[in-house]
């Protein structure tokens, strides 16, 4: 039987040796990608998740709006509530000052997507007022 | 299977003279570029035989660098030492190159005949005690000439270590221990890289899930830059009422008119005197808020785009 030359194992597992470098290297390489993929997920996902319960979730803004148009001051407004698909309309076309200051002050510290917004002055005490929030 | 004999067969003496060679032939050592014994050993088998092949050539071969062959020849052992690098020396000398070399072997194990024959001018070959011996042709009466044709080879051939002179087997075993070894180490580190990519795919499956993600990653940045404009815009419509409703307006100053139409915000005053338009314009400025101031008639007009 012949004997299996000793160099030719050699150059065998020296070609071994670099095919399993390259791999290595393109292993690493495929982790990088994957590590940095997870955290631009990972950062997009607390993002998206943040901002959509703010500015998406339907049921709480539907239900913070309620809590705030039920407020005793601002009953006498009569401010009409239209509800759509894509969001709700709230005008009154006559509200007083004191009215005017309580509604705008809970709506601009809440989270709400005002897309339309017209307060005009009727008399030195009386405001009409129209707004959209969408979500 | 092998087809041997297909194969031109060479005899190779130091002697022997310088021939062409183009093809691949089967070569047949003199003894006098090999050692040889005959020998009864205490084991069965020629591999336990080889084991002490270099303590039993010890005093008998010269310095060099051996290597052994031994086959089973009846209740004997036919024991060889060569020089790997003597052999391939003479090879290449006498016109053959490595590349047209196909079987080695000696021709102890290949020749057999009764007698005496003639190698070349100065040499004969003769079988002494079953071993085949090289003397000047003087010293015995040749029967013939050696005639390779129609000779059938044994399976007793030997594979020379072309760089065995070169690098030693010891050392030959140590670097390819060394070799595998990394190959080794480096799969391992291949298999854990591995592992640590499947689990970040799973990780990132799994925060999808979740978190309710969209199925690709171009849906989730459309939405989140769909949020993060809703967001920016948002934040600047309540700076800029802010800004606005901040203002110390004097008695016969007024804000009429608030708008918001189509991410464009707009409010209408009264007349507004130079220092209340200075006091709004340094506001929106440290509000870092871009506007647009107009007069028209009897109303000023502040424009701001979100």
């Amino acid at each position: 039987m012949n004997r299996i030359n000793p160099l030719h194992i050699g150059i065998l597992l020296i070609v071994i040796l670099l095919f399993s470098f390259v791999s290595l290297g393109n292993s690493k390489a495929q982790l990088k990608e994957a590590e940095n993929e997870y955290k631009l997920t990972e950062q997009i996902a607390t993002k998206v998740t943040g901002l959509k319960a703010v500015y998406g979730n339907k049921k709480e803004i539907k239900k913070s709006l309620k809590r705030v148009l039920n407020l005793s001051s601002l009953r006498a407004s009569k401010i009409e509530q239209k509800m759509k698909k894509s969001g709700v309309t709230l005008s009154s076309q006559s509200m007083d000052k004191k009215a005017l200051n309580s509604l705008m002050g809970k709506l601009l510290n809440g989270s709400y997507n005002i897309t339309m917004l017209k307060i005009k002055k009727l008399s030195p005490e009386k405001v009409s007022f129209d707004m959209e929030i969408k979500w | 299977m092998k087809f041997n004999q297909k194969k031109r067969v060479i005899f190779l003496d130091s002697n022997s003279p310088k021939i062409t060679v183009k093809e691949k032939v089967n070569i047949i050592l003199s003894p006098s570029l090999y050692w040889v014994k005959r020998l009864t050993l205490p084991v069965k088998h020629a591999r336990d035989a080889k084991k002490l092949l270099p303590s039993i050539f010890e005093d008998t071969v010269s310095d060099g660098n051996y290597n052994y062959s031994i086959y089973k020849d009846g209740d004997e052992f036919i024991a060889f030492a060569y020089d790997d690098k003597l052999i391939l020396d003479t090879i290449e000398e006498k016109g053959i190159s490595a590349s047209n070399m196909a079987n080695v072997y000696f021709a102890q194990s290949e020749l057999e005949f009764e007698g005496a024959i003639k190698i070349n001018e100065t040499q004969s070959l003769t079988t002494k005690d079953g071993i085949l011996i090289l003397l000047p042709c003087c010293w015995v009466q040749e029967s013939g000439h050696l005639s390779l044709e129609n000779l059938t080879l044994s399976k007793h051939s030997i594979s020379l270590a072309q760089f065995g002179h070169i690098v030693d087997s010891k050392s030959l075993y140590k670097i390819g221990a060394v070799l595998l070894a990394l190959i080794i180490l480096i799969n391992i580190e291949l298999f854990i890289t591995s592992q640590k990519v499947d689990e970040l795919v799973s990780l990132k499956e799994e925060l999808f899930e979740k978190e309710k993600l969209q199925a690709t990653m171009f849906q989730n940045k459309a939405t989140l830059s769909k949020y993060e404009k809703i967001h920016s815009s948002q934040s600047k419509l309540r700076d800029a009422i802010a800004s606005v409703l901040s203002l110390r307006l004097k008695s016969d100053e007024k804000l009429k008119e608030i708008t918001l139409k189509n991410k464009n915000f707009s409010a209408r005053f009264s007349p507004l005197s130079e220092i209340t338009i200075k006091q709004l314009t340094k506001k929106l400025n440290e509000n870092k808020i871009k506007f647009k101031s107009e007069k028209k008639g009897d109303s000023w007009y502040l424009e701001i785009v979100l």
